[in-house]
């Protein structure tokens, strides 16, 4: 066991020693020798690691081998020492110095807590060994971070929950990021650290085994997701001649490898989401391809329409039919990007009815609206990098196609409105200063991601480092600065007294404070020549903690604000932009409403369709999903069914109960979307569990008027006016 | 009674057509509302009525009901009299 200092009493006893270097005092520290006491140590790490003077330190080294001696200690620990060592700083008023000379770390207990229970912050880290390592480095990578790379002000802000600094423990990464599997077409997969480089793939199994090992190479460098551009047609050059079977074994073999990834770092699944396309997406209509062997095929992408259609069938047909228990795949999320392109594409109402399918009977289909000239690539629970002019120049050379955010800070929305007690000026006055931090927060992070890339191919970040194509493989200049927002309905209700979906009125003034954060981060981004965007935070843990933090804060007014079962200690925030789960409205009404809000979000947005126990059939949500792309803003729709799959006897039935339907067991999982991706709900956090209690489950809407459906949502008229803003009883 | 509404911004090459016929239109005693979606209730109004280019137009009716709405183009001042004959009668 390390961090024990045993004091040996086998020549003389210690409290008689006048020279510390006599001392009969071992240290074992944190490196597992054991070292003789040296007084003098004490003193170098003073100087070492702070900006004390020599005599102050000596001073205290003197002091703090006094304490000891006198004290009789039997047992000390190394870390006791530093904090007697602290204790003499604070005596003299030196804060900075303590500070500096922290020592990070976690108690005992807490540790003994770690290995035996499971941590609950993100529901995609299973409970295991590699997980407790995960979760012990990033409790002390988030120490770091609020002392030594953020401020004073903006870690307090933090620990006061004003916002969230997202992915703490990975400190020393970006946050997520969007990729162009042409790189390794092109490249191969020569990675820095690598002990085999190997050469561009020539077999499509190849390359998908690239995919896979690059994918675990990224999630080692960033926090969060990855996101593949245009999978099916990147492969298609690989795909010429190839027989149904064998394509749809690819198909097979991409997904599990994907969803199969619990082995890799923390046990976690790599976040991974597929970019699909039924037709050639126009900036890539005349760029001439890859092929294999990362070999120009003498043809341009319009040429491979065919073999790009027969993949993305495929990859759907094998999520249809889930895994060997006939459960939803949770990864690799398959995002279809719904365009202008799309519907003049032949044979696309087949594939509109296939995934379609998939969504009604598994719910793995996201939709992603890119209306008008919009092109972008899409990944996490909802971040989107939208394509500019430059980005379009880029597609020319699709490998150039790298993207990233740096990190993501939410603003707790509520506990401005709290602060603010019904003062309008005052409370935009404080969404102004909530926001000023959050672009503090940002040039820090940037600050630090950038002394870590300066260390080049032999830092830690090598990976985002190498240089393979004229520039690094995380371009900086493209990076984007995440915005997000907890509980703007709460917000709404504290200031107004209404929900958003109550009236008119509370809903337009949600609308003003996303209009106006808006306006800020276009300002911030022109001062400081950096994409600053808002985002819908996925805020899987933030929307519970920020409720906790103003329970105790704000008191009794939050009380009544906070959503979910206070006695059960399940309560959050709505989550982003969204209205109120437990409000009932009309499907296509909720996704027309909360849509109004994201063509403010630059850098992404989604509504739920909770389905419940409802299967609506394909031509139902075909004619959904026509609607929500000709008549709403909305930015991305996901349709999502609940399961209970039986650990006994295999089987998957729809809904979440109790136990089996088919063997009557009680060992049983509930898998249903916990934010932007399907989980079992036993690992869900309390706040979500507490969501899930209240969500609305469209199930009228899907299954009692689902024989008139198909009439009802081509006729439902959504036009530009008043939205009819109701709370059914 | 009903009432127009014009969406403007500052930067914008057609923006002052708009303008202009919100000048008469107000002359002739038209109810007329114009956001600037360079500030914070223009853009939530844009919003409101999922305006994403300027200028816009939109007529509406007493319940606050779309009539007709131009967007990203100016109509003529005729082309808005006529629909404003129906609605605002």
């Amino acid at each position: 066991m390390s961090n024990v200092i045993e004091m040996r009493r086998d020549r003389q006893e210690f409290g008689q020693e006048s020279e510390t270097t006599d001392m009969a005092l071992f240290v074992r520290t944190s490196d597992e020798s054991m070292n003789d006491w040296n007084r003098q140590r004490i003193v170098d790490a003073l100087v070492r690691e702070t900006d004390i003077d020599l005599d102050t330190a000596r001073e205290i080294a003197r002091e703090v081998e006094d304490l000891i001696t006198t004290s009789k200690i039997r047992m000390i620990t190394a870390p006791l020492i530093r904090e007697l060592v602290d204790a003499k700083l604070i005596e003299r008023g030196l804060e900075q110095a303590r500070k500096m000379h922290t020592r990070l770390g976690m108690p005992l207990y807490d540790v003994d807590q770690l290995i035996l229970h499971p941590n609950k912050e993100n529901a995609n880290v299973p409970h295991g060994p590699e997980a407790t390592n995960l979760t012990l480095a990033e409790r002390i990578k988030k120490e770091y971070a609020l002392l030594s790379v953020f401020s004073q002000e903006v870690a307090d802000a933090h620990m006061r929950g004003d916002i969230h600094l997202h992915d703490l423990g990975f400190i020393d990464r970006p946050y997520c990021s969007g990729q162009s599997l042409e790189y390794i077409k092109r490249f191969g997969l020569s990675l820095p650290n690598s002990i085999a480089m190997a050469k561009p793939a020539k077999h499509p199994e190849v390359l998908l085994a690239h995919m896979v090992k690059f994918a675990a190479a990224l999630q080692s460098h960033f926090a969060g997701a990855i996101g593949w551009d245009a999978v099916n047609l990147f492969f298609a050059p690989y795909l010429t001649g190839m027989s149904d079977r064998d394509l749809e074994q690819l198909a097979q073999m991409m997904i599990f490898e994907f969803s199969q990834q619990a082995v890799a770092r923390g046990g976690q699944a790599i976040f991974t989401d597929l970019n699909l396309y039924w037709e050639i997406p126009k900036h890539f209509e005349d760029v001439p391809t890859i092929g294999p062997g990362g070999e120009p095929t003498g043809k341009t992408y319009s040429d491979y329409l065919h073999e790009a259609q027969r993949f993305v069938w495929a990859l759907f047909k094998v999520y249809q039919e889930g895994d060997g228990s006939g459960r939803p795949f949770f990864f690799p999320k398959p995002l279809v990007h719904i365009t202008e392109k799309f519907f003049r594409t032949p044979g696309h109402l087949d594939f509109l009815h296939h995934i379609c399918d998939v969504a009604s009977e598994k719910g793995n289909t996201y939709f992603v609206f890119d209306r008008g000239e919009t092109a972008k690539i899409s990944e996490c629970c909802r971040l989107s990098f939208k394509l500019d002019q430059t980005d379009l120049e880029d597609a020319k050379h699709p490998w150039k196609m790298r993207y990233c955010a740096l990190q993501n800070v939410t603003l707790n929305l509520p506990r401005i409105a709290y602060l603010s007690r019904g003062n309008e000026t005052g409370l935009f006055t404080r969404i102004t200063e909530f926001i000023q931090r959050a672009v503090q927060a940002h040039l820090e992070k940037k600050r630090f991601i950038e002394k870590l890339l300066a260390l080049g191919e032999k830092g830690p970040l090598s990976l985002l480092a190498m240089n393979r194509d004229g520039s690094p493989y995380l371009r900086m200049h493209r990076a984007s600065f995440l915005i997000g927002m907890v509980g703007l309905n709460e917000l709404v209700q504290i200031h107004t007294g209404q929900e958003m979906h109550q009236s008119k009125h509370a809903f337009k003034f949600g609308l003003r404070v996303i209009a106006h954060m808006k306006l800020l981060v276009d300002r911030f981004s022109e001062r400081h020549g950096m994409r600053f965007v808002l985002e819908q935070t996925p805020a899987e843990s933030t929307a519970y903690r920020f409720a906790k933090l103003d329970l105790k804060y704000h008191s009794p007014e939050s009380g009544r604000i906070v959503k979910g079962d206070i006695s059960r200690g399940e309560v959050y925030y709505t989550n982003s932009t969204y209205l109120n789960n437990t409000a009932v409205l009309n499907p296509i009404e909720r996704v027309r409403q909360e849509g109004l809000f994201h063509p403010l979000i630059e850098a992404g947005a989604l509504t739920h369709i909770w389905l419940g126990e409802a299967r609506p059939s394909q031509s139902s949500l075909a004619n959904f999903v026509v609607k929500v792309f000709q008549q709403t803003q909305n930015d991305q729709i996901a349709f999502s069914p609940e399961f209970t799959t039986c650990n006994l006897c295999h089987r998957t039935c729809r809904g979440l109960r109790p136990s089996c339907p088919y063997c009557g067991s009680e060992d049983v999982d509930g898998i249903a979307r916990i934010t932007g991706y399907f989980t079992k709900v036993s690992s869900w956090n309390k706040g979500k569990i507490g969501e899930l209690r209240n969500r609305y489950r469209n199930q009228a809407f899907f299954e009692g008027r689902e024989e008139g459906i198909s009439q009802a949502t081509s006729s439902t008229e959504i036009t530009n006016d008043t939205p009819t803003l109701t709370l059914l009883p | 009674m009903g009432s127009v509404k014009i969406f403007t911004k500052a930067k914008c090459q057609r923006c002052p057509a708009a303008k202009e016929i919100e000048k008469r239109l107000r002359k002739e005693g038209v109810p007329v509302f114009q956001y600037d979606l360079d500030t914070t209730d223009g853009l939530a109004e844009a919003s409101f009525y999922s305006i994403l280019s300027t200028p816009s137009l939109v007529i509406e009716d007493e319940e606050e009901r779309e009539v007709i709405s131009w967007r990203g183009i100016v109509p003529t001042l005729e082309e808005v009299r006529q629909y404003l004959s129906v609605s605002l009668s």
